[in-house]
């Protein structure tokens, strides 16, 4: 059986750090706009931490949601893209092909979750940034559109280094890098295909709900609630 | 090329001349009327009236359909790449296509028939006389036989007031 | 017909193509100059990278796709009128015929150039395209961009046809009245056309066919331009009225760039004689009730977003009506419906100048209601962190600017290279037919073999 790849984020474990959006953006290289693009809605976060103010001052909550791509089951984002650049993997991933992207950017209005991202000029990076590219991440170039991968390359990674040694993947192998940095351990990554994997346990919680679950995506992405006080 | 017509400038006069000519023994295949502008009113504007393009058109269409259906399921199979949880093969959408190049087809037999029909363009220089655009009508007979010539223009002289020529191209 | 009467009318409708003026360089020069930084503008975006456009997350899609379905609509005025026209064989079509189709070949073939402009990587466009490639892969037929592809290519083949056949024997006329190296040019336009009887009748039979194809099509077109915004879960994008409400709408806007352009020809090149103001009154009336058609749509689609009060639909909807985007929504409401519907109503009013000035204000009012279909929503989808804004930067204004030029341009270039109005059809239209006559010839022996 294929594995199908999940996430669970527990909001009441997220503290609004951001290490998961840095840490995205060094394992990705994901490059940085400047605070004059990034006032223009230019900022690229693969992931992002949401922010919502809820109640009347001073009686007020802070909440945090870490909104990352959903990797949608029936994803919007795919069939409207006309090369193929947008579509689905063996293992569920919602892939992105950049060298098919011509970008007509039909992809990121289609997606109710706004996660995908548009490269509006060629990369750059301040020095010394730019000297520490990831060499398994391909660096996209100027007009193609750019998304969460779920860290493909360190899936394909862990893949091969289990198939050398002939054994399976273990839960808990693979972490993306957003999942590696958080210090409050509110995601966790693995295959929902293993009912006994973690992620697996935590989609089935009765505090677990999906994002916009009435659009009908299907995403593989679950929130769990904070226990109401 | 060889022609002898004349040039009217009344639609009744061309009617008795394109008679005469029938009564002299050219068979209407024969007997050119060229005009600045469709006459629908006389009967020998009506010799050539075509139904057939219809189902030309309608053939051409079906061919769209076919290459259009092809097209889309081919295309599909050939490389199949799931994509927001479709079949791979997806009627609806392919419809869309489908209709396009039923109407592409169409129109390209239409016109193709069009071309090929009325000879446009011609490879050949055909019986023609400038004065036509300024409202002339012209009866003739292209390539006429020898022996036939004068009962031409008898009959093209008949209603008695056309100008009658002869070309040699 | 009066020999007469025939020689005025090929004198007076080749007289613009025979004559030019230093106004006609001076036009042509104006125009092309800004076609030209249009241009510039382009290849500068392209090279220096997309990010000078004001897109942005969340807004991706903004003025280029305005223009795009401000320009296809624009399309819709001339075949698919000049079809029904020649489908109920109006007699008061045969002036308006041609100059209607050049608009639509024309802006089809502006408006099919800004999804290329708007791509992020425009020189990679032709990956549309179905054609066995090295790359292994076809386009998705999925994608309603694929379905623009189809659609706006068979529209433009259509109406292309649809305008060059009859244009034939006109060229005929213009090789032989003309001289020197303008003979030489319209004898291999007019591709050895005669005019025989048999010529006529292909032609004529041809064109009817052609009119009842385009007919379906033009309105697939725009039907599947809808497609592109109703296809996705975006609030107010995704709904089932959009294919009749776009296509209204491009009839709409269609109409009142015929009635401008028909108006300028009719000035300019002193038509006053072929283009009646019985042209402008019919075409006023066929305005007022696509201005009313419009009008109806749009409340049945605010209506029932309203009333199912949706969160997200209700709050683009707010943010449309009410919020920041309310100046330019209520300026399209007085431009497409109080104006027109005011002006077009009154018997009047319903004169030349009065169809000239509410086909002004429904071009600005389709242009605005385009922008409000594509912008609002997309910055106001479901995740309120997510919203954002949008404002045009100078190139996307510079391009939108210099595709109305190209439009003036590549139409006065025509209306100098074919008459613009069709001689031929125009010559039909002043038939005197004898009542009496007709009844005798259907006498005759050879008509009841041969009707």
């Amino acid at each position: 059986m294929p594995h199908r790849w999940g996430m669970a984020v527990d909001l009441d474990r997220c503290t609004g750090c951001g290490a998961c959006v840095t840490a995205c953006h060094a394992e990705n290289n994901i490059p940085t706009v400047g605070d004059s693009q990034a006032a223009r809605g230019r900022a690229m976060h693969w992931i992002r931490v949401e922010r919502y103010w809820e109640g009347e001052y001073p009686d007020v909550t802070l909440k945090f949601r870490p909104v990352m791509c959903q990797q949608c089951d029936a994803a919007p984002c795919e069939p409207v893209c006309p090369t193929y650049a947008s579509h689905h993997t063996d293992e569920g991933l919602n892939a992105q092909i950049y060298n098919r992207c011509i970008g007509t950017r039909y992809c990121a209005n289609a997606c109710p979750y706004n996660v995908r991202f548009f490269d509006f000029f060629h990369p750059q990076w301040p020095k010394p940034l730019d000297a520490q590219l990831n060499p398994d991440v391909s660096v996209r170039e100027v007009g193609v559109m750019e998304k969460c991968t779920f860290c493909v390359q360190r899936i394909h990674a862990a893949a091969i280094d289990a198939k050398a040694a002939n054994r399976e993947l273990k839960d808990g192998e693979i972490q993306p890098a957003c999942v590696q940095s958080c210090s409050a351990k509110a995601l966790v990554f693995g295959d929902l295909n293993d009912p006994e994997s973690e992620v697996s346990k935590l989609s089935r919680s009765d505090r677990g709900h999906k994002l916009l679950d009435d659009l009908g995506t299907l995403p593989k992405v679950t929130y769990l609630n904070r226990p109401q006080a | 090329m060889k022609a002898v017509y004349a040039l009217y400038s009344d639609p009744d006069d061309v009617q008795r001349a394109v008679d005469g000519l029938r009564k002299a023994g050219i068979a209407d295949d024969d007997i050119t009327v060229i005009s600045s502008e469709p006459i629908e009113e006389y009967e020998f504007s009506h010799r050539h009236r075509a139904t057939w393009i219809h189902w030309i058109a309608g053939g051409g269409g079906a061919i769209g359909l076919a290459l259009g259906t092809w097209l889309t399921s081919f295309t599909e199979r050939a490389w199949p790449i799931p994509t927001g949880n479709m079949p791979i093969v997806a009627w609806w959408p392919n419809l869309i296509i489908m209709f396009e190049m039923t109407m592409l087809g169409a129109i390209l037999a239409t016109v193709i028939t069009l071309l090929i029909t009325a000879r446009i363009p011609a490879r050949t220089p055909k019986m023609y006389d400038p004065e036509v655009t300024d409202g002339k009508i012209l009866v003739g007979v292209e390539n006429p036989n020898e022996g036939s010539v004068s009962a031409i223009e008898r009959a093209l002289m008949s209603p008695g007031v056309a100008r009658l020529k002869t070309i040699q191209l | 017909m009066n020999e007469a009467l025939a020689q005025r009318i090929s004198d007076d409708l080749l007289r613009p193509v025979v004559t030019t003026t230093w106004k006609f360089w001076l036009l042509v020069a104006v125009l092309g100059s800004i076609v030209a930084m249009g241009l510039g503008t382009w290849f500068y975006q392209m090279y220096m990278g997309f990010g000078l456009t004001g897109i942005n997350m969340p807004v991706y899609w903004a003025f280029y796709i305005t223009n795009f379905v401000f320009w296809i609509g624009i399309s819709h005025a001339g075949t698919l009128i000049s079809a029904i026209l020649r489908l109920v064989n109006a007699g008061w079509r045969r002036p308006v015929t041609r100059c209607a189709e050049v608009i639509t070949v024309f802006a089809l073939m502006i408006g099919a150039l800004f999804p290329i402009i708007h791509l992020g990587r425009p020189w990679l466009f032709f990956w549309l395209v179905p054609y066995p490639s090295e790359r292994l892969i076809w386009p998705n037929f999925r994608s309603p961009l694929v379905w623009d592809f189809f659609a706006i290519n068979t529209y433009l083949t259509g109406s292309l046809l649809f305008l060059l056949l009859p244009m034939i024997p006109d060229f005929a006329l213009v090789r032989d009245k003309t001289t020197g190296w303008r003979k030489k040019l319209y004898s291999v336009l007019a591709l050895r056309w005669q005019g025989t009887t048999k010529q006529w009748h292909r032609l004529e039979s041809a064109m009817q066919i052609m009119a009842i194809a385009i007919i379906p099509v033009a309105v697939s077109v725009h039907s599947i331009v809808s497609f592109d915004f109703s296809m996705a879960v975006v609030p107010l994008w995704h709904s089932t009225i959009f294919a009749p409400y776009f296509v209204t709408g491009a009839i709409f806007s269609g109409i009142a760039a015929l009635i401008l352009a028909m108006a300028t020809l009719r000035k300019v090149l002193h038509l006053e004689e072929y283009l009646h103001p019985v042209h402008f009154q019919n075409l006023g009336k066929l305005l007022l009730m696509m201005s009313l058609l419009w009008t109806y749509f749009v409340f049945a689609e605010r209506l029932t977003a309203w009333y199912g009060n949706e969160p997200s639909e209700v709050e683009a909807l707010i943010v449309t009506q009410s919020g920041s985007f309310a100046p330019l929504y209520w300026t399209m409401v007085v431009c497409n419906f109080v104006v027109p519907f005011v002006i077009l109503s009154l018997r009047k009013l319903r004169t030349i100048t009065g169809c000239v000035i509410a086909s002004s204000t429904v071009l600005v009012g389709m242009w605005l209601e385009r922008f409000l279909i594509v912008v609002p929503s997309l910055s106001h989808k479901y995740l309120p962190y997510t919203w954002g804004h949008y404002r045009p930067r100078p190139v996307e204004i510079i391009i939108t600017i210099s595709t109305f030029a190209a439009m003036m341009l590549l139409y006065t270039l025509f209306a100098k290279l074919v008459p613009i109005i069709s001689i031929w059809e125009l010559k039909v239209g002043e038939h005197p037919v004898a009542a009496g006559k007709a009844a005798e010839l259907r006498e005759h022996p050879l008509w009841k073999a041969n009707p």
